[in-house]
């Protein structure tokens, strides 16, 4: 059950994203139920994204929806990681929505897509985080642990 | 991943109606369905806050953090109540779905047909659709006219047009059949038989004029009359109450209490698992963890209306087993862990032991302990090159633990790749159950026991590191292997919630 359990529910998610996304996000590839990549793009002229679009990776566990899915910015040739005070420059997202603690069953793929690009939107500090390049050279585990360090730490 | 291919092909979506002439069913739809997992309620239930989830969905979630998963309002399972009048829409809507959709993607043959009115005389497969696409265009040429009317008169009139329905819905093939087919509206999903002109479902047809097809539409008009109970086409509402109650009857769901773990000796939640018929097997982590699933399972199905058997329900513990359920497996298991269970009452050897059968599991993420636990791997292998030239230190302890070890790795053909040949999460037992397991085998040349009394060491501080800079941050000065976990467990500087 627990497995058609989060298989179905992604299957559900990929029909709907297949049939249409909001403007500004675009599947890239779905090719299984475990990671999923899609680009998006911010759509006003802040001038710290514009004309850029970023990558997005999605890992999702047998869990899902009930735990987080695992997002992270990937860097390509063509796809930088955006500048953002929550983002780390080795692509990962410090944003409550995908901890443990901010996430809630009822987001799904397109809501986390249409968080991060208003989370772009909305910023104006064209900053890196406290710290990016000691965590970036340090960290070895993955976002979600992290997540959970951060999280117990915060409690 | 063949769940995929099979899931795919069965997934539906309330964005099935785009493009189709019913497109404004897709709200409707969407009403139905569940915000956790995306489908159609089954077994609807109420929280507190008024917001309604399926019934297994709600437990999941509130199992893991006891708040609704769209308000964050806090909630309990036993606080649920069923919202038994949307499970009857749900069924309703579900069961003529299928039948609308096709309706909705077939262009209506009704169109195409020629508006004759004096149909009588025509075939009586003919008449039928004629008949409807008629009075659809009457109703086209009505509707203007009824528009300027009186409200008073129009109320009057769409009462009586959905008492008329109602009529419909509840009537049954019968003598004036024909004047049925008229009445009914041309959406109803249904096809006639191509023989009997009896309306039915698309996937009753064949089933029908193999077996009770009366062969044309006089004689089933006649077996119509005889018969005193003729099947309805929908289930009439207080058929389906009945049905309901009498199901409820057989089996009077007794919903299971959740228990306080911290509060309950191993023993006792043993005896409590044997109690259900249940798995006394695994670690204490395990043993709630199934304990739990097994009750969200159970009073999930305690609020449907078909129940499953016990034997179903078994199945899908089962099922959960042997996927979400191992220990570290899943968020779930860390959870707990954080709630107080993290290593309680276990000693190193117990901790060892969950180790073994950690690594064993085929969820075990190799990636997460390798980079975990990376340095220390690095660690012993020197001290254990280095051990092999000091004495053999004796301890009891060890050599049971160097079988824990061997029975964890037995798996790995090659003891090298044993931390990344077998994936599994293990975030929560990774940091109470010390890393012994795989290097018991990574140095296979060297002699077991100086390593292994290494090996009763390193997991001690490894974890206590690990605990440390986890839960304060700080670190622990003069560890040998300071500067390897400072790296591999070193946090991320703290930006905030965003």
């Amino acid at each position: 059950m627990p497995v058609q359990f989060a298989a179905k529910r992604l299957g559900k998610e990929l029909s709907k994203i297949q049939n249409g996304l909001p403007p500004g996000i675009e599947l890239v590839s779905a090719d299984d139920l475990e990671e999923w990549l899609l680009d998006i793009r911010v759509l006003d002229n802040n001038p710290l994204y514009l004309n850029e679009t970023y990558r997005l990776k999605f890992r999702f566990s047998q869990s899902y929806p009930i735990e987080p899915p695992e997002v992270v910015f990937v860097k390509q040739a063509d796809r930088p990681i955006p500048v953002h005070p929550h983002i780390y420059s080795n692509g990962i997202i410090c944003l409550d929505l995908l901890g443990q603690q901010g996430w809630s069953p009822v987001q799904s793929v397109e809501s986390v897509c249409m968080s991060l690009q208003s989370m772009l939107t909305g910023n104006t500090k064209n900053e890196r985080p406290a710290g990016d390049e000691d965590f970036v050279r340090a960290n070895k585990l993955r976002p979600k642990d992290i997540e959970f360090y951060y999280h117990d730490n915060s409690v | 991943m063949e769940v995929f291919s099979d899931e795919a092909l069965n997934v539906t979506d309330s964005t099935d109606w785009l493009n189709t002439p019913l497109a404004c069913l897709m709200p409707v739809e969407q009403a139905f369905r569940c915000h956790v997992c995306k489908d159609f309620y089954d077994s609807p239930m109420l929280t507190s806050c008024s917001h309604t989830f399926c019934s297994l969905c709600i437990r999941r979630c509130l199992s893991v953090d006891s708040k609704c998963p769209l308000c964050r309002a806090t909630d309990q399972e036993s606080k649920l109540r069923g919202n038994w009048a949307l499970r009857e829409a749900v069924e309703a809507f579900t069961k003529s779905r299928k039948a609308l959709l096709e309706f909705a993607k077939v262009p209506p043959t009704v169109v195409a047909a020629p508006p004759d009115q004096n149909g009588s005389s025509s075939p009586p497969k003919r008449k039928a659709t004629e008949m409807d696409g008629a009075k659809q265009e009457d109703q086209d040429i009505k509707r203007p006219r009824r528009s300027n009317r009186s409200t008073k008169t129009r109320a009057a009139q769409l009462t009586a047009a959905i008492l008329e329905e109602e009529e419909d819905t509840n009537t049954t093939p019968s003598a004036d059949a024909d004047q049925d087919y008229v009445d009914q509206p041309p959406d109803d999903g249904l096809v006639a038989c191509p023989i009997c002109l009896t309306r039915m479902k698309v996937q009753q047809v064949d089933r029908h004029i193999d077996t009770s097809c009366p062969g044309s539409p006089e004689a089933a008009a006649a077996l119509a009359a005889k018969r005193p109970t003729p099947q309805p086409i929908f289930p009439s509402l207080n058929s389906r109450l009945g049905q309901n109650a009498q199901t409820q009857n057989q089996k009077p769901p007794e919903r299971l209490p959740a228990l306080a773990y911290s509060m309950l000796r191993d023993t006792a939640l043993r005896k409590k698992l044997s109690e259900l018929g249940l798995s006394t097997h695994g670690s204490r982590q395990l043993l709630e963890k199934r304990h739990k699933e097994w009750i969200t399972l159970w009073n999930a199905n305690c609020d449907s209306s078909r129940p499953k058997k016990r034997s179903e329900l078994l199945r899908d513990l089962d099922e959960w087993e042997r996927t979400v359920g191992n220990p570290g497996a899943s968020r779930i298991g860390m959870g707990m862990a954080m709630g107080g269970g993290m290593g309680v009452g276990q000693g190193p050897m117990a901790r060892a032991q969950a180790a073994g059968a950690e690594i064993k599991d085929k969820e075990f993420d190799g990636k997460a302990w390798a980079t975990k636990y990376g340095g220390s791997f690095g660690d012993l292998i020197k001290q254990a090159r280095k051990g092999i030239k000091k004495q053999n230190l004796d301890g009891d302890e060890g050599n049971k633990k160097g079988e824990d070890g061997k029975e964890g790795g037995e798996k790995s053909s090659s003891p090298a790749e044993l931390p990344t040949s077998q994936a599994r999460e293990g975030e929560g037992e990774s940091s109470s159950a010390a890393p012994p397991t795989p290097m018991e085998i990574v140095p296979p040349s060297s002699p077991p026991r100086p390593e292994q009394d290494e090996q009763q060491q390193t997991p001690g501080k490894a974890r206590l590191l690990t605990e440390d800079t986890a839960m304060s941050g700080q670190v622990v000065p003069g560890t040998p292997e300071k500067g390897q976990w400072k790296t591999s467990s070193q946090q991320p500087p703290i930006a905030g919630d965003a």
